[in-house]
């Protein structure tokens, strides 16, 4: 006979509001509404497991991974949500591949002009390598966008929110059709705003004051799977 | 199916608690100049440069041209009208109600308005005097110093029976000039011993009485906790026999005057500044022991969010180490994968809003291991 070990089962956190959070706090109005929670594993390295195996790497990422403080930017606050799915049996997940047009795909880069090419139409699209067909669970329904409300924007939305570091972030609803995986598919038309010479002064390059770098995030809601980008504005294009 | 789980209406619970906090201000900070703020805002005009003085004086905990400096009370004190230093002052009363005093005074009107001041926040009335109680005796509360803690130190309440002050009742005993030296090495001290027997309420919230902890009958002050004022009874805190002498400023063509007499003269007729730099000097040795030490209450309201994690839920990670370049989970052996079963190590929870927005976030000490054999009920705190 044997007792179970209950302790982890007890575990009290601190929470620490975010910047948003305490945007929305200060605004008195009820928007300040907590409904659900998520789980995120930014810190851990799984590829610990496949150098050590599953019983000494389980205990290496344990005894091993620091974890960092919570930070207050919610866009950075937890990246890698970690995933509900019924089927236990899982063997692979499906990720988010980018195409469209100026997209520089090895390097994760779309241009995008400031004065004739202001528009870049992308497509972001679920995709997994060897396997027929994306569990229907992973399928997204709807994917979050976030990007500098500075820079650039989301033709034909509006952004849901803008936080005091001037991330936007969107929730886009998934295209009407799927690809051949059964995977979601995303179009949207990024767009620079009108960037004047000073932005470009400050936020430019330091070897290139007429380029400036931005990063665009997407992930899907269902899937969990995040893909970043960078996005070059190009002052003179 | 999901990267977010929505709460039930039972997962979330409201709590208050309480923190304490124990506050030290050392002799040093309140007789250090340099720990000790004035702003002479009392201009007087007529013989010499006149007199400038300020109305209270702010201690910090270091030097206040620091920007880390934080200050702890302000410091100052006041005559009842019904004062014997009023009455033995030779005043008249104008038309208008104002009080004019004989040259030999100076501030009286300050130093009345300043009492007056106290007793309209502490005891809802202008002209009502602060009255200490022992037993089936009443006393009356006349000549007062005042210190007035900030919030920054008191937080929501000063915790009764834990506030005590150590000070030399007397100036330097021996010598002339006595008036800037620091006084004789019998120190007494000052609590609020009993109170938490005395539960006493005025229109300033809850009272202590602060009592000579060598003779708790003998009370000495008032201390308003919800406030975070004490008011020391000048006549029964300090000796009132010490011979003073030394200069002051006053109106002559130098800017200062000779003093020489007692405690109650030295109040009558020097300005704020000159009482307060002589009450923080002399009465609090320069040393870095502690002379007023309390304990403060915080009141934490929390919610609690109860995060319940079952077996088969968040079992799986967006982590791109998660997958190598096959799509395939690197948790799980090649070869395996009809006996493993994926797992996660979890090392934050984010508290969303319905849109999708992460309003708080909490993170473990260290990575949790979640797989499909435990459930999991992390308890999230959130503090206001």
């Amino acid at each position: 006979m044997g007792f179970l070990q209950n302790d982890t089962n007890n575990i009290i956190l601190d929470a620490v509001l975010t910047d948003t959070g305490r945007q929305f706090l200060s605004r008195n109005d009820g928007s300040f509404s907590v409904v659900k929670f998520g789980t995120g594993d930014d810190e851990v390295d799984y590829g610990i497991i496949t150098k050590y195996g599953r019983t000494v790497g389980k205990e290496k990422i344990e005894k091993n991974t620091p974890v960092f403080e919570a930070l207050t930017n919610g866009s950075y606050a937890q990246k890698y949500r970690c995933i509900s799915v019924s089927n236990p049996n899982l063997i692979r997940l499906p990720s988010l591949e980018l195409t469209g047009e100026g997209i520089d795909s090895t390097a994760r880069i779309v241009s995008i002009g400031n004065t004739t090419t202001k528009r870049r139409q992308i497509n972001v699209s679920q995709t997994i390598n060897n396997e027929q067909t994306i569990d229907v669970e992973l399928r997204d329904q709807a994917f979050i966008v976030e990007l500098s409300n500075l820079f650039l924007q989301v033709l034909g939305s509006a952004p849901d929110n803008i936080d005091s570091q001037q991330r936007a972030t969107y929730i886009l609803t998934r295209d009407a059709g799927e690809n051949s995986l059964g995977g979601s598919r995303l179009t949207l038309t990024l767009a620079t705003k009108a960037i004047t010479e000073s932005q470009f002064q400050v936020y430019g390059a330091q070897y290139n004051k007429n380029l400036i770098s931005t990063f665009v995030k997407v992930a899907g809601i269902q899937s969990g799977a995040v893909y970043e980008f960078e996005v070059q504005i190009n002052k003179t294009s | 199916m999901a990267t977010f789980k929505e709460f039930a209406a039972s997962d979330i619970k409201t709590a208050k608690s309480f923190l304490n906090q124990l506050v030290d201000v050392i002799n040093e900070d309140i007789s250090g100049s340099n720990t000790r703020k004035q702003y002479q805002v009392f201009v007087t005009g007529g013989i010499g440069p006149g007199v400038t003085s300020s109305l209270f004086q702010t201690v910090f905990d270091q030097d206040f041209t620091l920007q880390t400096a934080n200050p702890i009370f302000d410091v100052t004190f006041g005559f009842s009208s019904a004062s014997v230093l009023v009455a033995n002052s030779g005043f008249t009363i104008d038309s208008n109600g104002k009080y004019i005093f004989s040259s030999q005074s100076l501030m009286m009107r300050e130093k009345m308005d300043l009492y007056r001041l106290h007793a309209q926040a502490l005891l809802g009335d202008a002209s009502e005097e602060f009255n200490l109680t022992s037993g089936s005796t009443t006393s009356t509360i006349r000549e007062a110093l005042f210190l007035d803690f900030k919030r920054l130190f008191t937080r929501d309440q000063i915790k009764r029976e834990t506030f005590a002050i150590k000070l030399n009742p007397s100036a330097a005993l021996t010598g002339s000039y006595n008036l800037n030296r620091v006084g004789a090495a019998t120190t007494k001290i000052y609590s609020d011993i009993g109170s938490s027997e005395n539960k006493d309420f005025s229109f300033g919230g809850q009272v202590s009485t602060i009592v000579d902890s060598a003779n708790t009958a003998l009370p000495v002050g008032l201390l308003f906790i919800d406030k975070g004022i004490a008011v020391l009874d000048i006549s029964r805190s300090f000796d009132q026999t010490t011979f003073l002498s030394g200069t002051i400023r006053g109106m002559h063509s130098t800017g200062f005057v000779g003093f020489s007499g007692s405690l109650a003269k030295f109040l009558v007729s020097a300005s704020v500044d000159d009482v307060l730099d002589h009450i923080c000097s002399t009465r609090f040795s320069g040393s870095a022991a502690t002379a007023i030490t309390f304990q403060n209450i915080t009141n934490i309201n929390s919610t609690i969010y109860f995060c319940n994690l079952a077996a088969d839920e968040f079992n799986y990670s967006s982590n791109p180490t998660f997958v190598d370049a096959d799509s395939r989970i690197v948790v799980i052996d090649e070869g395996q994968e009809e006996t493993q079963k994926s797992f996660v190590f979890l090392t934050s929870i984010g508290l969303y809003d319905a849109n999708d927005n992460l309003l708080a976030v909490a993170k473990t000490s260290r990575p949790i291991l979640k797989d499909d054999e435990r459930n999991l009920t992390l308890k999230t705190r959130l503090d206001f």
